[in-house]
């Protein structure tokens, strides 16, 4: 059941989503749609990995395929056709669904590695196709148009286009989180969980999957219409592999094991995207980084370490723990600055900017700039300063998560049951 | 060698034979299983006792023969529709939803026999009759205190216990257990044989097992599996005191 504070903590989300981007200017609106856009991405990709365990590579193919729908619809009502321009994602709804149960049925005869390939390979497909057919994808360009007004409503600001989005994203996340609830959101976990006990208690386990796995391109097609109308164009390269790459990434560091953890992951990245890739070209770098690190640290993401903490925070000795965390978190950030200095400084250094100044230097080592100072190459502090960032920050970190592990091993049983409405599934 | 029945058998196999590549693991095996009776099917190890329940319930199909449920034929479909058709098994390496609650785990069958297999419009936890009937069997099989627990952290004879609860909610007529008491002490063997008396009460029961005190205790007939091929079917008593299945087994377990 929904508890009074999860409903409470829900609504005041909610209010804040609603009142507060007219006040924020263009770029942040123009970021929170896509933060929305990638959430409901995410959440309708984490469907399949979450819920059902099947891993798509290929997600980019369903999400471009909702994209494409939406803008011929939209040119269509360019032309005269009289549609509701806010309706235009059910026009990516209904070919999601098409595309999705059609690759569906093939990608779900197969299980692991499999699937995973299978998906992947048809959104290759897609993507070697879509260059060919001029007349469906618009060649290698892609293909335009206008939002149209309807109803009084212009749709030319940011702003309108933020709630529109906001609409659809929250009855589409509110569908998949009603989904976890009904007869057949139970047997996807259980499919999950036991495919081969699924068969032998009467289910055919491929007609479920097909239809897990349409549900979840036919919502992945919905974020890919709210990204057209956002944007008004699309072309070939949003069935690109780094397209489903990118919605696995965050799915994964936002943590699939909880319902709303792709949401965390999804924000978390396009805020990532939005304020670091600006500053620094390695942001992609970073963002590879991050994803290694928490699958590496802290597998069940963000959402599931946010969430174990929560199951346990009654057991837990909390002021105890409190400076420990601190001591963590000023690590971390030692250990950030380490690595930022001299990812920035290797950058610098193997740059295309610094080979001309050394040309113009005739092969010596002229210092570079970076962060308001300048640096020698050759120069001691240089490298000294991210080594010792990086060994002070390892250092207390290590200390700080000893000291909190052994907290942990103090703690109560934890009070987590499997009734866990939010959990897709047992995070441990 | 076969006499007709006057009573149509539960279950029929016939002349069934099995071949993983060139070897023959089953080789034409004939068993009727009559309706309402309580079977155990014994054999030593690599006899091919549970290629034969792989055979009726689905996951391969037979070679060569002809498996009849209830008179109809369901050699060669797959799984669910043998279910459907109202044949359950359980099987011998526990095979549960982990990370599911035990409760889940048997509304999960329930739920199919109702026949709301992908049902999507409507909250579970609204179906009355279905959450009824899943508390019903969660308290057959003795689990009612640990319904909301995950069944990965149930104990092992409390695994086994809900894996011949969800082999009963989907209202198969014919049980299929794959060594149910496989691995349990003296006294959980005992519950174990309680609990499979009153639950199969009124159905058929094949069961594969290697404990002939069970078997002695809760079966009406013994088909004894060696080398895939069934060399006796008879009472417990009549079977121990078979010669060819003393043999067979080298004395080990009939002699005891």
């Amino acid at each position: 059941m929904m508890t009074m504070r999860n409903l409470l903590l829900l609504a005041i989300a909610l209010a804040l989503l609603v009142v507060v981007p007219p006040f924020l200017g263009l770029g942040w609106q123009n970021m929170l749609v896509n933060v929305l856009i990638a959430s409901l991405f995410a959440l309708a990709f984490n469907l399949l990995i979450g819920q059902a365990g099947l891993l798509s590579f290929g997600h980019a193919a369903y999400f471009g395929v909702g994209a494409f729908a939406a803008l011929h619809l939209m040119r269509a009502i360019e032309g005269g056709l009289p549609f509701p321009t806010p309706l235009v994602p059910l026009a990516g709804a209904a070919a999601g669904l098409l595309i999705g149960l059609i690759a569906g049925y093939f990608a779900t005869m197969r299980s692991g590695v499999y699937f995973a390939l299978v998906t992947l390979a048809i959104a290759e497909l897609f993507h070697s196709l879509a260059p060919q057919l001029e007349g469906v994808f618009g060649g290698e360009s892609g293909i335009s148009s206008m939002r149209m007004p309807w109803n009084g409503i212009v749709f030319g600001s940011m702003i309108e286009v933020y709630y529109l989005t906001l609409a659809w994203v929250l009855v589409c996340g509110l569908a998949l989180w009603a989904y976890t609830r009904t007869p057949f959101g139970r047997l996807t976990l259980a499919l999950r969980d036991n495919e081969q006990r699924v068969r032998f208690l009467g289910y055919s386990a491929h007609t479920a999957k097909v239809i897990i796995f349409t549900v979840s391109a036919m919502l992945t097609a919905v974020a890919g219409s709210l990204q057209a109308i956002s944007i008004e164009t699309a072309n070939y390269s949003l069935f690109a592999s780094n397209v489903s790459a990118q919605v696995v990434l965050q799915t994964f560091v936002g943590g699939s094991t909880v319902f709303f953890g792709p949401v965390i992951g999804a924000t978390a990245f396009t805020l990532f995207s939005f304020l670091v890739s600006d500053l620094t070209r390695s942001w992609v770098f970073y963002q590879g980084l991050i994803f290694v690190l928490v699958m590496l640290y802290v597998p069940t993401g963000i959402g599931g370490v946010i969430q174990h903490h929560i199951h346990n925070r009654r057991q837990l000795d909390w002021r105890n723990m409190a400076g420990h965390y601190v001591l963590a978190f000023v690590g971390g950030l030692l250990l950030t600055a380490g690595v930022v200095f001299l990812t920035e400084t290797v950058a610098v250094l193997f740059g295309e900017e610094y080979a001309r100044a050394r040309h113009s230097a005739e092969g010596g080592l002229p210092p570079f700039d970076l962060f308001g100072a300048s640096w020698a190459p050759s120069g001691l502090l240089t490298w000294l300063l991210p080594i010792v960032l990086l060994i002070g920050g390892g250092a207390l970190l290590i200390r700080a998560r000893r000291r909190i592990s052994t907290i942990w091993d103090r703690k109560g049983p934890s009070s987590a049951t499997a009734a866990e409405p939010l959990l897709a599934g047992g995070a441990k | 060698m076969t006499a007709t029945p006057t009573t149509q058998p539960a279950l029929r196999l016939a002349a069934i034979t099995m071949s993983f590549g060139p070897i023959e693991v089953i080789k034409g095996v004939n068993l009727d299983i009559r309706a309402g009776e309580r079977h155990a099917v014994i054999g030593p190890n690599g006899a091919g006792k549970s290629t034969l329940f792989n055979l009726i319930s689905g996951l391969f199909a037979p070679t060569s023969g002809e498996i009849f449920l209830n008179g109809n034929s369901i050699a060669g479909l797959s799984p669910h529709l043998i279910n459907r058709a109202g044949l359950a098994r359980s099987f011998q390496i526990t095979n549960i939803f982990h990370r599911m609650s035990v409760f889940e785990n048997l509304r999960i069958g329930v739920l199919a026999r109702h026949g709301v297999r992908y049902g999507l419009f409507r909250p579970v936890a609204r179906m009355r009759q279905v959450n009824e009937e899943t508390a019903e069997v969660l308290a057959r099989v003795g689990l009612e205190s640990r319904g909301h627990d995950l069944a990965g952290d149930l104990t092992y004879s409390e695994q086994r216990a809900l894996e011949i609860g969800m082999t009963l909610t989907t209202g198969a007529e014919v049980i299929l257990l794959d060594e149910p008491t496989a691995g349990m002490s003296r006294e959980e063997t005992e519950k174990a044989i309680d609990l499979i008396r009153t639950v199969t009460e009124g159905k058929t029961l094949l069961m594969v097992e290697h404990d002939m005190g069970v078997v002695f205790s809760l079966c009406d007939r013994v088909s004894v599996l060696v080398y895939g091929d069934i060399i006796a079917t008879d009472t417990p008593e009549r079977i121990s005191a078979n010669r060819a299945v003393q043999e067979a087994y080298l004395g080990e377990e009939a002699a005891s």
